[in-house]
């Protein structure tokens, strides 16, 4: 068994696993900033309005900070799937190297 | 002193990294829920209607009040679901802070206008990413069970 190429496939499967999470967090974040954008737009728009008072708009702008909370548990949930499919996808292309060494599907 | 023979070495190493490797599959995070997803669409769904209504001003009081009772229903029905796995503790926790969002609109007796309800869409947001994450490392788990299998 060559260890230098076993190395480079569990690398490059691991990468290779996490690039998906990696796309759907940028276009998590993408959607989120775009969402944040338009609310605050409408804060100012219905304060202009007088939709809303001083008081809804302090409120609005209280609830956007504690839905940060959650955004970092998102992106927590995300970086630990991530690391789960890379790990994985490494001890996969190694159990097939076993495998293969040995002759046998032992693992 | 009598050394042990080596392809016996040989054989007890194999045994030993097969029992490792058979044994150690990463599990950071729960299992991906359709039906908690689902409920989530759902969810989402009422609130943008929701918001739209009272965007319009077409969301009567007696609505509203049905809309954040139905809507608290509906998490504590996720955060029921989500408590049922184990390593899903993000999850529950965004659950508890999207119950919040609800609750802190309802004791306000406020319209769920655009401009009151950002933090409530974006938590909605992120536990959909969570249940993104989590559809594609289940979908992604599933695919390696499978090419190790055949």
């Amino acid at each position: 068994m060559d260890t230098a190429t076993l190395l480079t496939d569990m690398l490059t499967a691991a990468t290779s696993a996490a690039k998906g999470h990696a796309t759907d967090l940028k276009n998590f974040i993408e959607a989120r900033a775009r969402l944040i954008a338009e609310g605050v737009t409408a804060i100012a728009a219905d304060l202009l309005s007088g939709a809303i008072t001083a008081d809804d708009a302090r409120f609005a702008f209280s609830e956007i900070r504690e839905a940060e909370k959650t955004a970092i548990l998102a992106v927590e949930a995300t970086g630990q799937a991530a690391a789960q499919d890379a790990i994985n996808a490494a001890l996969a292309v190694a159990s097939a190297a076993v495998n293969k060494a040995v002759g046998l599907a032992i693992l | 002193m009598n050394l042990p023979n080596p392809r016996w070495l040989r054989g007890l190493a194999i045994l030993l990294l097969s029992l490792s490797l058979a044994g150690c599959a990463a599990t950071f995070i729960a299992a991906y829920d359709e039906a908690t997803d689902r409920l989530l669409t759902e969810l989402t769904q009422r609130t943008e209607t929701a918001v739209a209504k009272a965007d319009s001003g077409q969301l009567p009081e007696a609505e509203r009040e049905k809309f954040y009772a139905e809507a608290e229903g509906t998490v504590k029905t996720m955060e029921m679901r989500a408590g049922l796995y184990a390593k899903n503790e993000k999850e529950i926790a965004a659950l508890a802070e999207l119950g919040q969002r609800y609750r802190a609109l309802r004791d306000r007796h406020a319209a769920p206008r655009t401009s009151l309800t950002t933090g409530l869409r974006a938590t909605l947001l992120d536990l959909h990413q969570i249940e993104v994450a989590k559809k594609r490392s289940t979908a992604f788990s599933s695919g390696l069970k499978k090419s190790t299998t055949q």
